[in-house]
């Protein structure tokens, strides 16, 4: 297993190294320019070519890309154009606010979906399947940034529950977990309700049942274990796209996290920044992809990584 | 696994969990005690750096942190006066060219050390070292030997010179005659050169490192989150009502109307939600908490002189009698300010009260079109950038009002990168903007848009020689009276004869105060970021 994780960490560096030199080069090719940004409405030329010299803007861009990687594989994610602040200090302090906020859609997505496309599998086709089914659509169906607004309107100003904005205590978590996990659930419903099906019919099933033993082992632990096994993928990704960040939920419940911080990047085309969350994100997805294998393996014996 | 340990650890992951989520409590929570005087206001967009030299909007915090030589105090809405700030007298020099200031004594910056005239000198000459990688710089670059300095080619500004401890003298390279007015921008803040070299790269970035001599202390900064300022007991024109502002970092104007509501935030600024003004003048509870305050600036549309047809004057002019301001005016804004007729706003020194105005005539404008070799009009574009819903209802209004002379408006949306990298290489469509005042002076604003260097990097692409050289030379002009003509003249010709934009109108800046909000008033500029030193909270 050992061998198998650090050969998938090997493979892992030339996917970063090629997603840094399409982002490097995108960057450079779309319009727009840092210094300019920054600047905005009080543009004057001489300052805008004099600053963009001093910051090496308009050094040859194969230049800039080596002084980068230079920098990167001294652990060195460069200081943000716009924020003048270490990029590595931004993207951690963002990362534990989107980490909290994370798990707690995903306990929501999880706490509703899991035991929702459980309970749709064993009452299939009854009046609580379709209610779930219904129930799990209605939230991946709803718009985020309507939602989000929904429940802010409702909790927040009307019933006066819930902070409308801001990160400033567990209470602020509590309406973006429910907007996002909601969202989540859905899919995670509905694959467990399948894979919980197919595998509910299969002869060993029927072989536990004629044992004697009791429902309640034959579905959650023998049944479930080997229907989670596609719906392990799909978390696995989950939680990677949750960490990447949420950034409408983020933009509308005003929560510093990750989310927020790439998209202002983009926005002000601030390469070393944008660089470093790209780079944060593609490790998440690699880590994640990584952990959806090993569990695999352990939910499976047939499964052997060597 | 036996069960009890699956459930032992459960139960600690979930205790991990819960640690994490008090512990995610930023340093600002709702104060504890109840006579602490709080002010919260939200801010679509995180500063990003508290330093004025790296940043230009961005003045929420060094318009309460710091202070200048000079203030513009807004003396009622729409005035201001330039009133002493850390320098308490200035002479001039006959020439114009020798500027002396006498600081304060006793004025302390947030770190105990007396402020001196080489804090001064450190701070400008700061702003103009290449090191820097200041924007800020056109504040400061008429000061004798600062293009060298910016150029890399001198290590030390010449025209900045310590008399003593408390008297710094200024040489401009020629006469600037709102110099006094530019030092009383943002841009013009006064560092502690002490505190700032220690700093180095957090200063303006952490709240501990960034220090001035302000009314308030920045005390804490939560990126993207909120921003908190603690009053300073010692400033020198005494210590502030308040004892706290916090800025809240919300970016949906949904969400800061929803907070103002619920009385989360004390200040709505309606400049991020036009459509609810109505809603807020029509409402028993707030209509008596709207602060109006006149903007002493411009709404326009530009008119790119690259792009065919606008390089033919009579086709500008008829673009500029196809467009009815009032009903813009009206219908979109509530009525809320005044149409432009020039380029100088009302409040503005060198406004001009007696400016003819550019009729609404859509027969004018059609026979314009005409005789230009257009009678069937032409296709064009407006540009805009993406998610600005305001903007957009203007362009649609503006676009049907243009198909009234045959004009086929084309409105192009793109990201705010491309927007302005577009306008930078001078090829970028009409499109609407606004300008509001630095300074009290008409140089920030004729200079600003049609100077030659300005002129194309705003893609107006506008050429006239003698208007150009003229904006150049009054400048230099000593004479206020001489000044102010020159700049009607030129104003004159910029707008009537040369037809090189479309004012629109002068906008007034609404905001909602909750009641516990007293002495809240618009800053004389009607900027968005103001200083809260006379604002007072009563429960």
């Amino acid at each position: 297993m050992g061998k198998y994780i650090f050969k998938r960490i090997l493979i892992s560096i030339p996917i970063i190294i090629g997603i840094t030199i399409i982002t490097f080069y995108l960057l450079n090719v779309v319009p727009g320019d840092p210094v300019v940004l920054m600047m905005k409405e009080h543009i004057s030329p001489d300052v805008l070519e004099r600053v963009k010299n001093e910051m090496h803007l308009n050094d040859p861009v194969y230049i800039r890309y080596f002084k980068f990687m230079g920098d990167l594989l001294h652990g060195n994610l460069g200081r943000s154009y716009k924020l003048n602040r270490n990029v590595t200090d931004l993207l951690l302090e963002a990362f534990p606010n989107t980490v909290v906020l994370s798990i707690a859609a995903i306990i929501i997505a999880w706490g509703i979906g899991i035991p929702a496309g459980i309970i749709s599998a064993i009452k299939q086709y009854s009046f609580i399947d379709n209610f779930f089914m219904g129930f799990t659509l209605l939230g991946v169906s709803m718009p985020i940034f309507w939602s989000a607004l929904i429940m802010q309107y409702i909790f927040g100003l009307k019933l006066n529950l819930l902070p409308i904005s801001g990160f400033s205590g567990p209470q602020y978590v509590i309406l973006p977990a429910i907007v996002l996990g909601w969202s989540s659930a859905a899919s995670i419903a509905r694959l467990t309700r399948s894979s919980l099906l197919e595998v509910i019919r299969t002869d060993y099933i029927r072989t536990a049942r004629a044992k004697g033993l009791k429902e309640r082992q034959v579905v959650f632990y023998h049944a479930l274990k080997n229907a989670m096994l596609p719906v392990v993928t799909v978390m696995a990704i989950q939680v990677a796209g949750l960490l990447s960040g949420a950034v409408i939920t983020e933009s509308v419940f005003g929560i510093p996290g990750i989310g927020r911080v790439c998209v202002n990047a983009i926005q002000n085309r601030d390469m070393p920044l944008l660089q470093g969350s790209v780079i944060f994100t593609v490790g998440l997805v690699i880590i994640g992809n990584l952990v959806a294998d090993i569990a695999y393996s352990y939910l499976d014996p047939r499964i052997r990584y060597d | 696994m036996p069960v009890r340990k699956k459930w032992l650890i459960s139960f600690v992951i979930l205790l991990l969990i819960l640690s994490q989520l008090t512990g995610c409590s930023s340093s600002s929570a709702p104060p504890a005690q109840q006579k602490e005087k709080v002010i919260t206001i939200a801010k679509t967009s995180d500063p990003g750096t508290a330093d004025v030299q790296l940043t230009t909007e961005e003045y929420f915090i060094p318009l309460n942190i710091y202070d200048r030589l000079v203030e513009a105090v807004t003396i009622e809405p729409g005035k201001s006066e330039l009133q002493p700030g850390l320098a308490e007298k200035w002479d001039v020099s006959e020439d114009g060219l020798v500027y002396t200031f006498h600081l304060r004594k006793g004025v302390k910056f947030h770190n105990g050390e007396e402020l001196k005239a080489d804090d001064v000198l450190y701070t400008f000459d700061r702003m103009l070292d290449p090191k820097t990688k200041a924007l800020n710089t056109d504040f400061l670059n008429m000061i004798d030997g600062a293009q060298e300095r910016m150029d890399g080619t001198a290590d030390s500004t010449r025209g900045l010179k310590v008399i003593d401890d408390y008297t710094i003298q200024i040489t401009l390279a020629q006469p600037f005659a709102p110099f006094i007015a530019c030092l009383s921008t943002p841009a013009g803040s006064i560092y502690n050169r002490k505190a700032t070299e220690a700093a180095g790269q957090d200063f303006g970035v952490k709240a501990e490192a960034t220090v001035g001599t302000g009314p308030f202390v920045l005390s804490s900064w939560s990126y993207n989150d909120q921003i908190v300022l603690a009053a300073n007991p010692n400033y020198f024109k005494g210590k502030a009502d308040l004892d706290k502002i916090i800025a809240k970092i919300v970016p949906d104007a949904e969400t800061q109307r929803m907070m103002f509501e619920k009385g989360e935030i004390d200040v709505f600024d309606c400049d991020n939600a036009r459509s609810q003004i109505p809603y807020f003048k029509n409402s028993e509870k707030w209509k008596n908490q709207i602060v109006s305050g006149p903007r002493v600036g411009i709404y326009y549309y530009n008119i790119n002189q690259a792009i065919e047809p606008f390089d033919d004057v009579k086709v500008r002019k008829a673009m500029q009698r196809a467009i009815n301001k009032q009903l813009l005016l009206d219908t979109l804004y509530n009525g809320t300010g005044t149409v432009a007729k020039g380029i100088l706003p009302p409040g503005l020194i060198g406004y001009n009260p007696n400016l003819p105005g550019i009729p609404y005539d859509i027969e004018a404008a059609k026979s314009l079109l005409t005789e230009a070799g257009y009678p069937n009009g032409f296709q064009m574009q407006i540009s805009q950038t993406v998610d600005s819903p305001n903007t957009l209802k203007l362009n649609e209004a503006v676009q049907a009002m243009l198909n009234d002379i045959s004009v086929k408006a084309e409105i192009v949306q793109m990201d705010e990168a491309a927007w302005f990298g577009t306008r930078r290489e001078g090829k970028l469509p009409m499109y609407t903007s606004d300008w509001s005042a630095d300074f009290n002076d008409p140089d920030n604003f004729m200079y600003t848009f049609f100077s030659k260097q300005n002129s194309k990097v705003r893609s107006f692409n506008y050429n006239n020689e003698y208007v150009q050289e003229g904006l150049e030379k009054a400048r230099a002009i000593t004479d206020q009276n001489e000044r102010i003509a020159l700049y009607n003249e030129l104003e004159k010709i910029i707008v009537y004869d040369d037809a090189a934009w479309i004012p629109l109108f002068h906008l007034d800046h609404l905001f909602v105060v909750q009641p516990r909000v007293k002495n809240f008033k618009v800053s004389w500029n009607g900027w968005s970021d103001m200083p809260y030193y006379e604002v007072k909270v009563e429960e």
